[in-house]
């Protein structure tokens, strides 16, 4: 449905999009992720044909946007960031001017107004004035809006920025919805929302790609980090005997909320060397275990824990120099 | 052309639902109705042997009433346009329609001109009050009817294409002011100059003060209908490419 390839934009001397290639198939929901200010917004104005391009070549539902920008503007159901609205129009009137702009014929009009009111859930709203909605509402007309032609592609601008969690939540579920009978390509800074609603994400941070896969491939990506550990005896045998297992870089008491209130429980976490692979971690686990054990402590927990995609995502878009300082301030403490 | 029409209806919609069209035709109104109301009374005292002038003649003619009319009316009509949008947004909306520039323009600009047309329609009761009491020559009337149809025309396409070239509604505003009243002074200039120079045949030329004044007198002049079109035309030429020219900002 649509296919990026090396696009370019440059503002001047800022080049704002550098070589972004990606792929969105049909039917598919990808999430599109980045820091603020990646080039996420610049990307998708180029896709829906707002801003032209500097190189590169985008084509959207087999119709090139520069050569053919009227046809690749009336498959997709773009929907920009801040949702621009005329605040003097009510909703209904609203989709209805949007539904004869994108060409829908007049007898489907009235329908189409009111099945993409229903989808998006302001139908409750139609006879309100735009200026008066609240920001969920809005969002949710504009979403509205992007919908009311009936598009087979959906481009979606940040949908759920600025939103209280509980609208947050209506609008995730909205777009699940959707993902149903479109193809869904939506732009967010926000991990959770990426997980919640896509089933691949296309990562670019200052204008790069840098990551392009499924939930599955990204969740691949979590590293195990280290152990948390619950243990009965004494706090210094246990780190002394931890520290001296291979395969542990750092070993540290850990503050814990809901720690049973009996002398002598401590919690403990221990992370892993950076060069520890996913076997050499599984023996460090039982020798970590072990170690404990020998030293005559009781063991009453023990969790693997993995990275977070958050910690992922930071790894990803801060590029390799921020993953070298990580391993460089934790080699001091083994 | 087809989202000529849906853009057309809006433009005129969000015209009539907010205030603005209603103070300033309102504001018109008033003016012109006061205006008329002392060239009759000036024409009923002072009786036909008086002048040589028609009170038509010197309604659309020889008076800067009208002018005055017009730099105060045409800013605030076209300042919104496009700046409006920019400023908002809802510019970008619009443009990922399948829309093209050409009719994006176009029916703006006949919205802010059906406006303009729409605020001079009550001035024709004039003339059929005129008619009750003397004789009026329809032709002269459809005349000077014509010039300010193409002075107006004229100066809402300045404005919307100023309103094109920048985001703030008040610059857009200030630089219409400026234009079209600096366009009309250069047009004085026609009596500054001396007769046979090239200066005073270019403000000859574009002097809108000469040209109503002829038109008034029921003269119409071809020199002037292409004056005013080409104008017209080549301001919209230049907000459509100025159109354009955002997708490269």
């Amino acid at each position: 449905m649509i296919s990026v390839q090396k696009l370019v934009k440059r503002y001047g001397k800022k080049t704002a999009v550098d070589g972004v290639s990606f792929e969105v198939d049909r039917g598919e929901v990808v999430g599109f992720l980045g820091p603020n200010g990646a080039g996420k917004s610049t990307t998708l104005r180029i896709l829906a044909g707002f801003l032209g391009l500097t190189s590169g070549k985008v084509v959207v539902s087999g119709h090139d946007i520069q050569t053919e920008s009227f046809e690749a503007r009336q498959k997709i159901g773009y929907m920009p960031e801040a949702v621009p609205i005329y605040p003097e129009m009510r909703v209904a009137e609203y989709l209805a001017f949007r539904a004869e702009l994108k060409r829908v014929p007049r007898k489907d009009r009235a329908s189409f107004v009111d099945d993409a009111m229903v989808k998006a859930h302001v139908d409750d709203v139609a006879n309100v004035l735009v200026g008066h909605l609240s920001k969920g509402y809005r969002q949710r007309v504009g979403l509205a809006d992007a919908l009311v032609a009936r598009p087979s592609l959906l481009v979606l601008d940040e949908p759920t920025a600025g939103l209280d969690p509980n609208q947050i939540r209506e609008v995730r579920e909205v777009i699940k919805g959707l993902g149903k009978e479109h193809t869904v390509l939506l732009s967010t800074h926000i991990l959770s929302e990426v997980e919640a609603s896509c089933s691949r994400v296309v990562v670019i941070a200052k204008g790069r790609l840098v990551a392009e896969g499924t939930m599955e491939e990204l969740e691949k990506k979590r590293r195990p980090s280290g152990l948390g550990l619950v243990v009965r005896g004494q706090l210094d045998q246990a780190l002394a005997a931890l520290r001296g297992v291979p395969g542990i870089a750092k070993a540290e008491p850990e503050e814990r909320a809901f720690l049973p209130k009996e002398p002598g429980v401590h919690a403990l976490r221990c992370s892993w060397a950076k060069k520890l692979d996913d076997a050499g971690v599984t023996q460090a686990a039982e020798e970590a275990v072990a170690a404990l054990v020998k030293a005559g402590l009781a063991v009453r927990e023990v969790n693997p824990t993995r990275s977070s995609l958050e910690e992922v995502f930071a790894e990803l878009t801060a590029g390799e120099s921020a993953a070298r300082e990580t391993s460089a301030t934790e080699e001091p403490a083994s | 052309m087809t989202s000529f029409w849906p853009i057309f209806k809006r433009e005129l919609f969000a015209f009539f639902v907010t205030p603005l069209a209603w103070v300033l035709i309102t504001v018109f109104l008033l003016v012109q109705g006061m205006h008329f109301f002392l060239l009759v009374d000036h024409f009923a005292s002072a009786g036909q042997a008086a002048s040589d002038q028609t009170p038509l003649q010197a309604f659309f003619g020889n008076t800067v009433l009208l002018y005055v009319v017009l730099f105060l009316l045409v800013p605030p009509m076209t300042m919104r346009l496009f700046a409006e949008e920019r400023r908002s947004g809802t510019i970008e909306a619009l443009m990922t329609a399948p829309v093209s520039s050409v009719s994006v323009v176009l029916a703006k600009y006949a919205a802010v001109l059906v406006t303009y047309l729409a605020m001079w329609a009550p001035t024709t009761l004039y003339v059929v009050i005129l008619r009750q009491t003397g004789e009026v020559d329809l032709k002269v009337a459809a005349a000077a009817y014509l010039g300010v149809v193409l002075v107006g025309a004229m100066y809402l396409a300045i404005g919307l294409l100023m309103s094109a070239i920048t985001k703030s509604q008040f610059l857009a505003l200030v630089l219409t002011a400026l234009l079209v009243l600096a366009l009309f002074i250069l047009g004085v200039g026609e009596f500054v100059a001396r007769e046979g120079t090239v200066m005073h045949d270019v403000c000859a030329h574009v002097s809108v003060w000469a040209h109503m004044n002829d038109f008034a007198s029921g003269i119409v002049d071809t020199r002037r209908l292409v004056f005013y079109s080409s104008v017209t035309g080549l301001c919209l030429f230049t907000t459509v490419r100025a159109v354009d020219a955002w997708r490269w900002t």
